[in-house]
């Protein structure tokens, strides 16, 4: 047997979080080895090709956006990452063929909502105004450690009073909705700002994206607001990555080569090695051993302590609790590759290239949720898709065009039958529902590649099959994300720390995790 | 009488179990109060009525369990009549023709679950002390005067802490609890302990109680723990029914009052709350009457209070847009029973001690949720939820001799109905609902049927005066509790009108027959007018 290599640390999962946290903790001069199961790097954002020159983001399709701090200290804009700042935030169709946009630009929004409802449009650049706010102070809270709760810390307290701070600074309108917001179902949430239906369920599809919750459920209002938080973040380069989620992965792979992470690509992790409750290093599925006191799990939680960890090294009530960590996934993606632009009734090539929603209104979402309740996929999902290949025409051959498609509701778990058999059932859901607003598109398929929260767990190891490695609620959230106690990236193994989206702030793929959790390691371990 | 003068310290509006034990904690401070009630009995919806000629009933509110022990204590409720009578456990019979049996006798109720899933049984152990643990935690907060966490009163910032540091002191396994108890759904909650599905059923629906919201919403966790607080002679979780009814309670309530001084008149309805430059200074009767004060409490809701007995233009605009905006959505109806003989259960026929609990019709997670979901839009329940109870069983005085009374609460029935109003027929087809679904279980239950009192949820709010016939006074989720509660910024029992507060259940800590709004009220008024 081969003399064990060592490491200063070692990352588990080139996701975004795992790359963006190896590529810290390199920079800062630890000897970093990051291990991805799969042949390529990027988790989630990634590419494939669906047919003969057909490619596309074949998860996500759109990144998080990619935080401030991130794109800057990983010097990501030196490894090619290069931004656009579409005019569109997102936009939907209506079966009549209105179309209702968002702009980034309230006004602009404001002008095309007059068609809908004057009050909307009037009402509109306030309402964008306080979620920038309530995002705003949310987002503070995003780009650190949470808070210890059995002994905070000098910085903690500093921490919290400045947000306290924060929080008392805002009009005294915006403290009471934030209070109010968070726990309240997002159909409320919207209902008190807009009027017009499609409008509204558009807005909260944000609310419960990914997410095992409808509309009418309490605690949606929170995912809202972690969205709006997200983009408080952006990068004032741009909210959206040219080149898409891939491009993002390609700028980290660059980075993290750069900053010296020693990277195994198809180096799948079956063990993490524990000696008395401490980390000592992992072992590969092949047997393969690395030797180092510091390990940081960018996989979900469950997987992580699970599957990974020996349960000798866990107290009991820690793994009962992770046992019952909610990532019920239900959010699965529909990638076609079409041979030419379908005609959505009422849509501009300009909405196209950014993200539509079909949606038409609250109700049609709820309904939509009630199936997955049952352990059904929804007969009518809810879909946002995007035809990446507008902006990057390299994406499909000439004249072609690849569509990527996010459907809601898709259960995990199916009461009865199993996905192998229901995939393509899915997927014909999908496309008559994306049918009812381009007639045309189904006579222009060429391939089509359903992919179900089974197939996530299985590709891309996400438990589940949640894109968020765990529900996006109060309890599993900051301090409590993945566990109350556990909120900052330490774990009840000494040595092994979590980095990815199922750990703070954990929403979607803007880096933060990673970052933050490089941050609290470099914090906590002497290298 | 000459206007202008205050002839009483304090004027009650409403004479339900909140407003009279308001009153009566004023009185008892040496106030000078008077309690007006627009119905001819006293109690709101604590209170009991011959609806038909020898059958007595607890028309909506039928369990107490919640009433506060030191409000029991303050006003010698017992020596005042009030007697509870322990309301021994639950039967839900389950579709196989077998049930579920949960009794006051953790032993029996253990050997019971055990029948079922041994590992629930050992769960069950557990979880009744979690629970234990967090009522210990929120019991305080019941009587806690809710901080405003936007101002800088330093009081409140130390209240907030104080509840802070608790919490910090509890073990991480009640903290975890306490968290998800605020946060998650009734039947995730359930989840981590339990695998027996009519057993999660039937707990689950203690969270949905009242609140327009499946056992699978997240925040009904939370109502279940409003439900665990019950609390009778000591112990948790038990439930009991009043002697003569819960109509009972209200009267010892008020004979304490009276004792004290307080003058109480019914059939006197409020039409409007004075108010001179901007501080309420008493109100208007029906017949024109106008009655002076210092102070006026509103026990009604804020729909009631701010709306249709004030002139909007009188408050603050974003108050007002706060009480509009306020959540009733009354999802409850209640169904009363005449019985000629007792119902037969065929999953244990006859008559026996399971007659003597309640009765819940909540066989599974899907029967439950599937009601939640037919009246979100806009429908009741096909096959509802239903929580029964007998009262002449324990209390023979509440119907003549071999006859029975039977309660039955029942959801969903949503106040709004799509395509259809609540008439004479929507009625009637909901009361045939709820029999149809009780004679799945108790097949006699058609023929011994004497009469029937059906309430909707529009009944509710005419005959009881709550707003979309919500029985909380307004709904119980996250975003309208404590400080939340009813309008951010006025949790306090006071309103932007000086001299005017609040002691209704649609404040801090909410519904069910607790008395703890009335009472914490009272302290806040006499902490001010002292």
């Amino acid at each position: 047997m081969s003399a064990k290599a060592r490491y200063d640390a070692i990352v588990i999962g080139g996701g975004v979080n795992g790359l963006a946290c190896a590529t810290y903790l390199a920079k800062s001069g630890v000897r970093t080895l990051l291990l991805e199961q799969r042949a390529e790097l990027g988790g989630c954002a990634a590419e494939d090709e669906i047919a003969d020159g057909f490619r596309v983001p074949i998860l996500a399709h759109a990144t998080g956006p990619v935080r401030r701090d991130v794109v800057e200290e990983l010097q990501l804009y030196a490894h090619g990452l290069t931004f656009s700042d579409p005019a569109i935030q997102v936009s939907t169709l209506s079966p009549d063929g209105r179309p209702l946009v968002i702009y980034e630009d309230p006004r602009e929004t404001a002008e095309s909502l007059r068609a809908w409802s004057s009050k909307d449009a009037e009402q509109w650049p306030a309402f964008q105004a306080t979620l920038q706010r309530l995002g705003g102070l949310i987002g503070s809270l995003f780009v650190s450690t949470p808070p210890s709760v059995d002994a905070p810390s000098a910085r903690d307290v500093f921490a919290l009073m400045r947000t306290l701070s924060d929080f008392r600074a805002m009009p005294k309108d915006d403290q009471w909705r934030l209070l109010r917001w968070g726990p309240m179902a997002v159909a409320d949430l919207v209902a008190e700002a807009i009027e017009t239906e499609q409008l509204r369920a558009t807005v909260a599809a944000d609310g419960i994206f990914g997410a095992m919750l409808g509309p009418w459920s309490a605690g949606s209002g929170l995912q809202l607001l972690l969205a709006a938080a997200n983009r408080a973040l952006a990068s004032p380069a741009g909210r959206a990555v040219r080149g898409g989620p891939v491009a993002l992965a390609r700028a980290l792979e660059a980075a993290a080569v750069r900053f010296g992470v020693e990277i195994r690509t198809g180096a799948a992790v079956a063990r993490v090695d524990a000696h008395e409750d401490r980390a000592v290093g992992v072992t590969l599925s092949t047997g393969e051993h690395f030797e180092s006191r510091t390990v940081v799990s960018g996989v979900d939680p469950k997987r992580t302590f699970l599957s990974l960890c020996d349960a000798d090294h866990l107290p009991p009530e820690f793994l009962w609790r992770m046992k019952h960590y909610r990532s019920r996934g239900t959010l699965a993606k529909v990638n076609l590759a079409l041979s030419a632009l379908p005609t959505f009734t009422g849509a501009t090539r300009d909405m196209l290239g950014g993200r539509v929603r079909l949606a038409p209104d609250i109700d049609y979402l709820e309904r939509a949720f009630d199936h997955a309740k049952y352990g059904r996929f929804s007969t009518a999902p809810w879909i946002e898709f995007t035809v990446p290949s507008l902006s990057d025409p390299s994406l499909a051959p000439a004249g072609a065009h690849v569509l990527s498609a996010y459907v809601q509701f898709a259960p995990y778990s199916l009461r009865d039958g199993a996905w192998d058999t229901s995939r393509e059932a899915l997927g014909d859901v999908a496309l008559k529902t994306l049918a009812i607003y381009a007639p045309d598109l189904p006579s222009l398929i060429v391939a089509r590649q359903t992919l179900t929260p089974e197939d996530l767990e299985r590709g891309w190891g996400l438990t589940g099959g949640h894109i968020f490695h765990g529900e996006l609620s109060l309890d599993q959230f900051f301090t409590m994300r993945p566990l109350l106690g556990f909120g900052r990236y330490h774990t009840p193994i000494n040595g092994l720390f979590l980095c990815g989206s199922g750990s703070h702030p954990g929403t979607g793929l803007t880096g933060g995790s990673g970052v933050n959790a490089a941050r609290e390691i470099l914090r906590q371990r002497t290298f | 009488m000459p206007s202008g003068t205050s002839n009483y310290d304090a004027i009650v509006i409403g004479g339900g179990h909140n407003g009279l034990t308001c009153a009566a904690y004023l009185a008892r401070a040496g106030r000078k109060v008077l309690v007006l009630e627009r119905r001819h009995v006293l109690g709101g919806a604590a209170v009991t009525e011959e609806v038909f000629p020898g059958f007595k009933f607890s028309v909506c509110s039928y369990v107490v369990s919640l009433l506060r022990p030191e409000i029991i204590r303050d006003l010698d409720l017992p020596r005042h009549g009030m007697e509870l009578l322990p309301l021994d456990g639950t039967l839900t019979p389950m579709p196989s023709g077998d049930y579920l049996w949960r009794v006051n006798d953790h032993y029996k109720t253990r050997r019971e679950i055990a029948r079922h899933s041994r590992l629930d049984a050992e769960a069950y152990d557990e979880y009744g002390k979690a629970m234990v643990e967090m009522g210990r935690f929120a019991k305080p907060i019941l009587g806690m005067l809710p901080p405003d966490p936007t101002s800088l009163d330093p009081r409140g910032l130390l209240e907030l802490l104080s509840v802070g540091k608790r919490f910090r002191e509890m073990r991480f396994h009640d903290r975890l609890n306490q968290v998800q108890l605020l946060t998650m759904s009734a039947v995730d909650f359930l989840d981590q302990w339990f695998e027996t599905d009519v057993l999660k059923a039937t707990m689950s629906a203690s969270g949905i109680i009242g609140t327009f919201l499946g056992v699978r919403s997240p925040g009904t966790a939370y109502v279940l723990l409003h439900h665990y607080m019950g609390e009778i002679d000591g112990a948790f979780r038990s439930w009991g029914l009043s002697r003569g009814g819960t109509g009972a309670v209200s009267n010892a309530i008020a004979s304490a009052a009276r004792e004290y001084g307080v003058e109480i008149r019914t059939e006197t309805p409020v039409t409007r709350i004075l108010t001179r430059n901007g501080k309420a200074s008493g109100v208007v009767l029906d017949n024109g009457d106008e009655i002076h004060a210092k102070v006026v409490v509103s026990s009604v809701d804020p729909n009631l209070t701010f709306l249709k007995f004030m002139d909007e233009k009188e408050l603050p605009s974003d108050f007002v847009e706060g009480v509009r905006r306020y959540k009733y959505r009354g999802s409850s109806g209640k169904v009363n029973l005449a019985l000629d003989a007792l119902p037969n259960f065929t999953c244990l026929p006859g008559a026996g001690p399971h007659l003597r609990g309640a009765i819940s019709i909540s066989p599974s997670v899907d029967y439950m949720e599937r009601a939640y979901d037919e009246a979100k839009y806009g429908q009741f329940s096909r096959r509802p939820y239903i929580d029964m109870v007998i009262p002449s069983l324990t209390d023979p005085s509440v119907a003549p001799p071999g006859k029975h009374v039977m309660s039955c609460f029942v959801q969903y029935a949503p106040y709004h109905l799509k395509d259809a109003v609540w008439d004479n027929q929507q009625r009637e087809a909901f009361g045939d609902a709820v029999i149809n679904a009780i004679a799945e279980y108790a097949p006699n239950i058609k023929d011994i049927i004497l009469h029937r009192q059906v309430l909707t949820p529009l009944d509710i709010e005419r005959d009881f005066g709550l707003t979309e016939g919500n029985i909380f006074q307004g709904e119980l989720t996250l975003e309208q509790l404590f400080f939340l509660r009813p309008v951010p910024g006025w949790a306090q029992y006071t309103t932007p009108i000086d001299h005017l507060y609040m002691c209704g259940s649609a404040t801090h800590p909410g519904g069910g027959i607790m008395g703890a709004p009335g009472k914490n009220a009272a302290e806040r008024i006499l902490r001010t007018s002292r």
